[in-house]
């Protein structure tokens, strides 16, 4: 057992399943959308970002790819939070809601992408 | 886009009628180290993971406590901090701006977290900062950066370049002069002093030069063995061995490139012959054939070393060696060998003295040359001349004292090995100096700066001893002492109007083009060497000599004349004013409204 490959598959899996928590719920229902749950999701994202970094593979340059459209969408999500929860009159509406969520969705799609590509790099590894 | 600028710059770089070498070909080379030079971010992005996710991992524990600390709002009710505000107070407290409490001012607890905050992520910058900084200091991480910089450089490369591995003595020699002919080149050495040596010159060109073993293929590949601009390769090491990998190399993986190598040894230079045909400069047979030169032909050894020196090179003396007679020679290795073989050859006895040498071999005193014993054995008294040729400098310079004092008449030829001791041999003034890296530096010059110079020098010994005293004092008295350029000039009917005009008369005369575009009846301080038609060669054409379309010559002169003959060549006015003394006005309209039409000048 590789402890390397044990903190990366960690780390993916997990942004993952934060995001889709996130995710998951009426679309532009703020109550079922946990701001921190969308603060973990970045974070857990950032770290699996930089997890990547270095890897000279074709399959490493994919992964590394994914995870920065996720970052992006994620990061575009909280500044989308932020700035109907603090600086829009409206406040945090359902539509500010939807928009969030939504965007958190396109980062959960990257995700989704991330994790399959580990399932192949990791069957393909114990085919060979 | 570029179809249009291609075609310019072919226009520009080659002229009308020729094609530009063949770009399409590709040459086996290696350039993994290429490929491996330009992962040098990856390399640091690998490095940089832990101190990256260290700080991330800080940024989130800070904020989120923050959001979990319970604070007071603008009217003093409880509240709680947002994530966003948290995440502002965290970033301007961990990069140490330090704005103060906001929005509001925080409750004692919130500044409890606020503490602990401040330490988590100096600790965290401190240690992110502090692995970049290492990263850049660290040995390989600089190699990788500079492979893949020297990379980038060679690869821009346009002009044609040399390839040089070796950059120690005669590397240094080779590098001054090819840069004052305006050649560039590129440099591989395995020392990275030799590498750092090449900051400190003031070369015109920015030459790239990397730290690395020749002997790899793969470092010959990213220093140009397989650019199309490259144009030879010399191999210029000291160690006899890489320049023979070197010279394989280039034989295997680019057959169409010349190559010159440099041995001291018989046994390497017959295993570089091997492979294709590399010009083999060995300096210790160099050196015993200049001296059968001058000990034969003292002019003819003048001429040739005065041609071979260099731009701005000084008129040798010319030395009178004796010809009859004993020499002495001190050190009979591999170099006192095959000097004493030249020696015999040329009907002179040789003693030698050597502490090493066979005492059974004729001629040969067992000893070593300082001692007084050993030296009177040697006879030094009845000798002509002495060869000071050891390999240790300060041997050199005692033994040639130590033969002045027995006999202040003797001809003294002594070898130089280090560059440093220049100073002291000058000193001493010995007839004639062997310096290794001078030889092979002057043997590539005349190969390398322009292939009408090696015929010259090729053809010089069979002119006889007359013909180069007489060629010598022609040079000098057009040209003075110092030899300061050496120039090709190709005439190409095409490359002018008026060129094309007057080599198409049948009466071009050599002696015209020689004429001062200020006042015809001066000449030019310059004397034509060479005249190559053809497959033909002609030294030292006369003035009447006849011009042809495709015809180059060897000039030799001062740089003034070099651009008055190329003026002569490039504008029509000046043409027809050496030619036939006529001033021609230099624009059309002038020309058309004074009468000089093409037919009058075509007369």
């Amino acid at each position: 057992m590789n402890l390397e490959k044990v903190v990366f598959g960690f780390f993916v899996v997990l942004a993952a399943t934060l995001n889709f928590g996130f995710f998951i719920g009426d679309l532009s229902d703020p109550d079922v959308h946990n701001v921190y749950e969308l603060f973990a999701a970045v974070v857990i994202n950032l770290i699996a970002t930089v997890l990547k970094f270095g890897d000279r593979t074709q399959i490493g340059a994919v992964h590394l790819a994914t995870s920065l459209v996720a970052d992006l969408q994620l990061i575009a999500a909280a500044i989308f939070w932020a700035y109907a929860a603090h600086i829009s009159s409206a406040g945090l509406t359902g539509e500010a809601t939807a928009g969030i969520v939504s965007l958190s969705g396109g980062a959960l799609f990257a995700n989704i992408v991330s994790v399959v590509l580990l399932v192949i790099e990791t069957v393909s590894f114990q085919r060979r | 886009m570029a179809g249009p600028l291609r075609a310019f710059w072919r226009l520009v770089a080659y002229g009308p009628g020729e094609r530009p070498p063949r770009r399409r070909i590709r040459w086996r080379v290696p350039a993994e180290s290429a490929a491996q030079a330009s992962a040098t971010i990856f390399l640091v992005l690998r490095r940089m993971r832990w101190p990256l996710i260290t700080v991330i991992v800080i940024f989130a524990v800070s904020t989120i406590g923050l959001t979990f600390i319970p604070g007071r709002d603008a009217d003093g009710s409880p509240d709680r901090m947002s994530i966003f505000h948290s995440f502002y107070v965290v970033s301007y407290t961990a990069t140490t701006i330090g704005f103060g409490e906001l929005p509001d001012p925080f409750t004692d607890a919130q500044r409890l977290w606020v503490t602990v905050t401040i330490y988590l992520s100096v600790v965290g910058w401190a240690y992110t900062i502090g692995s970049l900084l290492t990263l850049l200091q660290d040995r390989s991480f600089r190699r990788a950066l500079a492979l893949q910089h020297f990379t980038r450089k060679v690869a821009r490369l346009r002009e044609p370049f040399l390839l040089i591995a070796g950059y120690g003595q005669t590397g240094r020699r080779l590098g001054r002069t090819f840069d004052s002919l305006g050649r560039q080149f590129v440099v591989l050495d395995a020392a990275e002093e030799n590498i750092e040596a090449l900051d400190l010159e003031a070369y015109r060109f920015d030459v790239p030069g990397l730290a690395a073993d020749a002997r790899n293929p793969d470092h010959l590949g990213i220093a140009g063995l397989g650019h199309f601009a490259c144009e030879a390769v010399l191999a210029m090491t000291n160690d006899d061995e890489v320049n023979l990998a070197v010279t394989m190399a280039v034989a295997l993986l680019r057959p169409d490139l010349p190559v010159i190598a440099r041995t001291v040894s018989p046994d390497i230079e017959h295993r570089m012959r091997a492979f294709g045909t590399p010009t083999v400069v060995n300096p210790f047979d160099r050196f015993g054939d200049h001296l059968r030169l001058a000990l034969r032909a003292p002019a003819t050894y003048q001429l040739i070393t005065w041609l071979e020196s260099g731009p701005g090179a000084e008129l040798p003396e010319r030395g009178r060696p004796p010809t009859q007679g004993r020499w002495v020679l001190c050190g009979y290795g591999r170099f006192g060998q095959k000097l004493a073989a030249d020696l015999r050859a040329e009907g002179l006895t040789v003693t030698a003295i050597d502490p090493a040498a066979d005492p059974d071999e004729d001629d040969v005193v067992v000893g070593d040359g300082s001692d007084p014993d050993v030296m009177a054995r040697a006879d030094l008294d009845g000798a002509v001349g002495f060869v000071a040729g050891t390999d240790n400098d300060t041997t050199n310079l005692s033994l040639i004292a130590a033969a002045r004092r027995v006999n202040p008449d003797l001809f003294v030829a002594a070898r130089q090995n280090r560059p440093a001791n220049a100073a002291l041999f000058e000193a001493m003034e010995p007839d004639a100096l062997l310096v290794l890296a001078e030889v092979v530096a002057k043997e590539v010059y005349a190969k390398l700066s322009t292939p009408l110079l090696w015929r010259f020098l090729q053809e010089v010994p069979d002119q006889g001893e007359e013909w180069a005293a007489r060629m010598v004092d022609r040079l000098c008295g057009r040209c003075g002492q110092q030899l300061r350029t050496l120039w090709p000039v190709r005439l190409r009917a095409a490359s002018s109007l008026a060129v094309g005009r007057w080599l198409g008369t049948g009466t071009a005369r050599l002696g015209d083009l020689l004429r001062s575009p200020h006042d015809r009846d001066r000449p030019l301080a310059a004397v034509v060497l060479l005249l190559k038609r053809g497959d033909e060669f002609v030294l030292t054409p006369g003035d009447d000599t006849e011009l042809r379309d495709g015809d180059e010559l060897l000039i030799a002169g001062e740089p003034v004349a070099r651009r008055a003959v190329d003026t002569t060549l490039l504008v029509d006015g000046v043409l027809d004013y050496v030619v036939s003394g006529r001033s021609v006005p230099s624009s059309w309209i002038w020309r058309k409204l004074s009468g000089h039409s093409r037919s009058s000048s075509q007369r």
